[in-house]
């Protein structure tokens, strides 16, 4: 009856009407400005808090001045150390610029918690797309006793040569603390750097792993 | 000459008239008459030969051996016709019973001829001429003829060297039975006829011709042949229907008669014949004796395989086991697996020579041409795992990442300080080499101090091979390998007291220490806490 036809007739009835409201048209959206990381939850402070491990205690204390600078300066997130509670607490202030500056922080915190130098850390607050995992050595293969010590000196190296060479060729920060293991990195990075302590835990030579890693490093380094 | 034969005759009888001894003595007078005897039986003979080229023998001014060509090309085709005549002969021995008594006189005259042996041997000739002669006028014209052939064949036959062929059934066979013609055109017939008939038969006839052929040779030869016999009575009894009954009608007569003839031609055969008409009597076919012969073949053949082989008919035959030099004899024949060395004669090396020589001009030399070891392609880039802790941290390395991929222009240069090493230190090296060339006052070599580590270990344990000399001069002194100071003792010995004197001294140092870091610690703290305060 009326298909082609009743469209149109509606939108040439709701031009000439203007801005009254009537029954037939929507409602306005309504323009909001961004909200701040302050008025953020009703505008009430967001906090973070993060525990500190006995063993990261004294390294803490030597290098809080590294972390409280650009933590507060920067990121515009206040930061405090409570001792009792032995934690960390990161506020909100009213001059953070973006809600994402105190969830940084608190990784930042949080991956200095977990064994990986400030420097290395710093990467967190300057890229967005760096992640941190951390997975366990029974999540690949359960291992007991002397296996699992050899399995953690294998992952190591002479010196932590196997270390530091997975991490110079996957441009990765690895920590391996007895069983767990933590890699900061970008996703990609973080995969192949998964792939091959994986294959280190499971039992191949270093030499072999040394071998898939140059052609990853050239691969790598190909994409540019 | 006015009557040639009158003179010829006297010719020959003067020549039988002469002493032996007196021919010995060469004499021109007894020479012509031998010529003119001569000249007179080559006339006489001449009608005979059809085919002879010379009307008359010519002696005037001849040599001895001219006329005796000339004679002999007067005698030589009569020859087969007279053999033919004496075999048919001896196939009919009958006709031989006539000339039985002429038989013997001439064999004797032959004897006689056959002892003397002199060089002109013309005077039996003489003597049988002349029977012959007395004989032919007696008897018809025919037997004239046949009588001068029978004339001519034996003087033909005593003229050449031995030959008595004739004169076994060539003389006086002239019979109311047997005419010479009739006899070769028989002979022809039979042949014809013979052939058409079993082989076997013919092979009898052949071995017959045979035997009559060694009969012929008898006097000379004194052979003997079993066969011969036992082949002519087979003959005889397979031909008895054929040929007695068409001429004779008596069969065995013959035989013994025939016997008795060879018997009197010869003295050897009379033996034999006994011995062979034993055998005769199985009365064996030529199969059989076929068989025999096969027989005597097989046996001789098992002997022969029973005995041990010669060597080459062995398997492995060493040097020892055959006669000496044997290897020689045998054709050897065994492959050559190397090609047999080129023998190098003089053309070879001409050749050789001259190949180098035009190669020399040309200056085409086989050189073998040096492979680059420079890769065609850059040698990829192979990036080397670095071991060692990076001293960048993880966003200064984002951070270069980052600048690389928005700005290459902008990205600092990353260069390795090792390869910056090696390349000043070759750079250096270089410049000092080119120095050294261009100036003209010495410049020494620089000393590079370099650090080696000494092994505390003589030679001889480093080295496999025995040096001449171990010194151990390089090893490290004693208060090198020991710095230390005042009395060393082994666990072992020391004693209680000296371990408590040692523990002490370590608990004094540590407590020393423990102080030491204990006031740093103060120290730092509040280093640190006057900071934060101030912030």
């Amino acid at each position: 009856m009326q298909t082609g036809e009743a469209p149109a007739s509606m939108e040439v009835e709701a031009i000439p009407n203007g801005l009254g409201i009537q029954s037939g048209s929507l409602p306005l959206k309504p323009k909001f400005e961004p909200l701040k990381a302050h008025e953020m939850s009703d505008g009430r402070v967001q906090f973070r808090k993060v525990s500190v491990p006995p063993h990261r205690y004294s390294p803490l204390k030597k290098a809080w001045m590294e972390i409280y600078t650009p933590i507060y300066e920067q990121m515009k997130v206040d930061i405090r150390m409570n001792l009792k509670g032995r934690k960390v607490e990161l506020k909100t202030r009213s001059d953070t610029p973006d809600v994402s500056n105190l969830q940084k922080c608190a990784d930042f915190v949080h991956a200095f918690m977990l064994g990986f130098d400030v420097v290395d850390a710093i990467a967190l607050l300057r890229l967005d797309e760096l992640f941190v995992e951390s997975f366990e050595i029974k999540d690949v293969k359960t291992l007991r006793g002397e296996h699992l010590s050899r399995a953690i000196g294998r992952l190591s190296g002479k010196g932590g040569k196997t270390k530091f060479a997975i991490e110079n060729a996957t441009k990765t920060r690895i920590v391996i603390a007895d069983t767990k293991i933590h890699i900061l990195g970008s996703f990609q990075n973080i995969k192949i750097g998964r792939d091959s302590l994986c294959s280190l835990i499971l039992g191949s030579p270093a030499g072999k792993v040394y071998s898939k890693l140059r052609q990853v490093a050239a691969r790598l380094a190909e994409t540019f | 000459m006015a009557k040639p034969s009158e003179t010829g005759m006297e010719a020959l009888h003067h020549l039988k008239s002469t002493d032996p001894p007196a021919l010995l003595a060469p004499s021109p007078t007894l020479s012509q008459t031998a010529r003119t005897a001569s000249q007179h039986l080559f006339s006489c003979l001449k009608p005979y030969a059809p085919k002879s080229p010379f009307d008359q023998l010519l002696t005037d001014g001849f040599d001895a051996e001219q006329i005796w060509q000339q004679i002999d090309l007067l005698s030589q085709p009569l020859l087969s016709t007279l053999r033919r005549q004496v075999k048919h002969l001896e196939k009919h021995p009958e006709e031989s019973k006539i000339v039985l008594k002429k038989e013997n006189e001439f064999l004797d005259g032959e004897r006689k001829i056959l002892e003397e042996k002199e060089t002109k041997r013309f005077d039996d000739d003489v003597d049988d001429d002349d029977m012959d002669m007395d004989m032919d006028e007696f008897d018809d014209e025919e037997e004239e003829e046949e009588g001068g052939r029978r004339e001519s064949e034996k003087g033909e036959s005593e003229d050449e060297s031995g030959e008595m062929v004739e004169g076994k059934g060539g003389e006086g066979i002239e019979d109311k039975f047997l005419k010479i013609k009739e006899l070769e055109e028989y002979l022809e017939e039979d042949e014809a006829r013979e052939y058409g008939l079993d082989r076997k038969k013919k092979k009898g006839e052949l071995k017959l011709e045979e035997e009559e052929e060694e009969e012929e040779e008898e006097e000379d030869e004194e052979e003997e042949d079993d066969d011969d016999d036992e082949l002519d009575d087979e003959y005889e009894d397979a031909e008895e229907n054929a040929r007695y009954e068409d001429f004779f009608g008596a069969k065995k007569k013959t035989v013994p008669k025939r016997k008795s003839s060879l018997s009197n031609g010869s003295d050897e055969d009379s033996g034999l014949n006994d011995d062979g008409a034993v055998e005769k009597k199985g009365g064996l076919s030529t199969h059989e004796k076929q068989l025999e012969k096969l027989q005597s073949e097989i046996e001789q053949m098992e002997k022969a395989n029973l005995e041990p082989k010669t060597w080459t008919m062995r398997g492995e035959v060493t040097a020892a086991s055959r006669p000496k030099n044997s290897a020689l004899e045998v054709d050897l024949d065994f492959e050559h697996n190397v090609r047999p060395a080129p023998v190098i004669t003089e053309e070879i090396t001409a050749s050789i020579e001259d190949m180098i020589k035009q190669r020399i001009i040309e200056g085409r030399f086989d050189d073998i041409q040096k492979v680059s070891s420079l890769p065609s392609t850059a040698p990829k880039e192979v990036k080397q795992l670095d071991e060692n802790k990076s001293k960048k941290g993880l966003a200064e390395v984002y951070e270069e990442e980052y600048i690389q991929k928005t700005n290459p222009a902008a990205a600092p240069i990353s260069f390795s300080d090792e390869q910056k090493k090696e390349a000043s230190i070759l750079f250096k090296k270089l410049c000092l080499k080119l120095d050294a060339l261009s100036h003209f006052h010495f410049a020494p070599k620089p000393v590079i101090e370099d650090m080696s580590i000494q092994a505390n270990v003589p030679a001889l344990a480093m080295e496999e091979i025995a040096p001449t000399a171990v010194s151990d001069a390089a090893m490290l002194a004693p208060e090198e390998v020991f710095s230390g100071k005042g009395d060393i003792k082994e666990e072992a010995e020391v004693t209680q007291a000296e371990r408590k004197r040692r523990r002490a001294k370590k608990k004094r140092k540590f407590k020393a220490e423990a102080v030491k870091r204990m006031t740093k610690k103060a120290r730092d703290n509040t280093a640190l806490l006057n900071h934060n305060e101030g912030e």
